[in-house]
């Protein structure tokens, strides 16, 4: 009869435990299914989350995804209801919006962009009331553009403040 | 540098997914693993290098790899307590003929399956093994009677 192998032990290699190995095993299991229910729920990127605020002068809604992962391409979507007269409907976008994100495209072409104490203003002219301009930009994620930064957005006519929402963008790695 | 760190947590995540899904799965490649680990290598890949495609980030990515995989080496036999943390041990199968379910269970393997590998060995029943042994390398050993 062959006796033990060499350096196998009973004790580690026959009877051993697994309470320790299976609770660590359904742990990790656990979490990476967690990870996944989680990314349903839309919390880990891409999904679109919409915000809006409202004053007597106009409506301004925002549809665009909070989460993004790197190299992803996403939709941002600028609504704004006029209610009263603008002469000029301005979009004031913080760097959040810009930074390492590549701007594929932003229809309608805006008549003027500038840069305004950081911010890029995007002016689109008068709107009349009941009036609607709807803005889309496309964008692509720089891989290396990870953090969480402001991206607000106001509506300005001209130079004075409308509305202003406040949102935020956060890159995951 | 992004490339780098990339790696360093897409090694640590294979790491854990490796010993998460079990070693038999790993060495048997079976049609369904063998996809399982081409899937995972692509994904891993995507991860790492995102949209690199120079010559630099795959010396970057594919150097680090190789680094963290001597280092794991070197820990494992340097320190023996580490070792259970990346390899498992060896799993005794059958013992002077006698199948322990609750090690076969551990691993998701049946009689069937065992007695297929005894059969790759030219042992024709499990009633003529001694010893089975699953190895750490996902293999398991046949020692006769």
């Amino acid at each position: 009869m062959a006796e033990l192998p060499d350096h196998l032990d009973l004790g580690r290699h026959r009877d051993v435990s697994f309470r320790g190995e299976r609770v660590a095993r359904w742990t990790v299991l656990g979490l990476l299914a967690a990870v996944a229910i989680v990314a349903l729920l839309g919390v880990v990127g891409q999904t679109p989350r919409e915000s809006s605020a409202s004053v007597a002068a106009a409506e301004l809604e925002v549809s665009s995804p909070k989460h993004v992962r790197g190299g992803l391409f996403f939709q941002g979507r600028f609504t704004v209801d006029a209610r009263e007269p603008i002469e000029n409907a301005t979009l004031l976008l913080a760097p959040g919006w810009l930074e390492n994100l590549n701007i594929n495209t932003i229809e309608p072409a805006p008549a003027e962009e500038a840069s305004r104490d950081g911010d890029l203003a995007l002016s689109f002219g008068p709107l009349d009331p009941g009036e609607r301009l709807v803005v889309y930009m496309q964008f692509q994620v720089n891989p290396t553009n990870v953090g969480r930064r402001s991206a607000d957005v106001g509506l300005y006519d001209g130079d004075t403040e409308i509305v202003t929402i406040d949102r935020t963008l956060t890159v995951l790695p | 540098m992004d490339i780098v760190i990339r790696a360093f947590f897409a090694f640590l995540f294979v790491v854990v997914v490796t010993r998460v899904i079990g070693r038999r799965e790993l060495s048997s490649l079976e049609p369904f693993d063998l996809i399982l680990l081409i899937v995972l290598g692509d994904l891993i890949q995507q991860g790492v290098t995102q949209s690199d495609y120079s010559f630099t980030g795959l010396v970057l990515a594919g150097g680090t790899f190789t680094v963290l995989t001597v280092a794991v080496s070197f820990l494992v036999f340097r320190f023996r307590r580490m070792r259970p943390l990346f390899e498992p041990e060896p799993l005794i199968l059958v013992d002077d003929g006698k199948v322990i379910d609750r090690n076969l269970r551990r691993e998701r393997l049946t009689t069937e399956e065992l007695a297929a590998e005894a059969r790759l060995q030219q042992i024709a029943s499990l009633s003529e093994v001694r010893w089975a042994v699953l190895e750490s390398s996902g293999r398991i050993s046949f020692i006769p009677r």
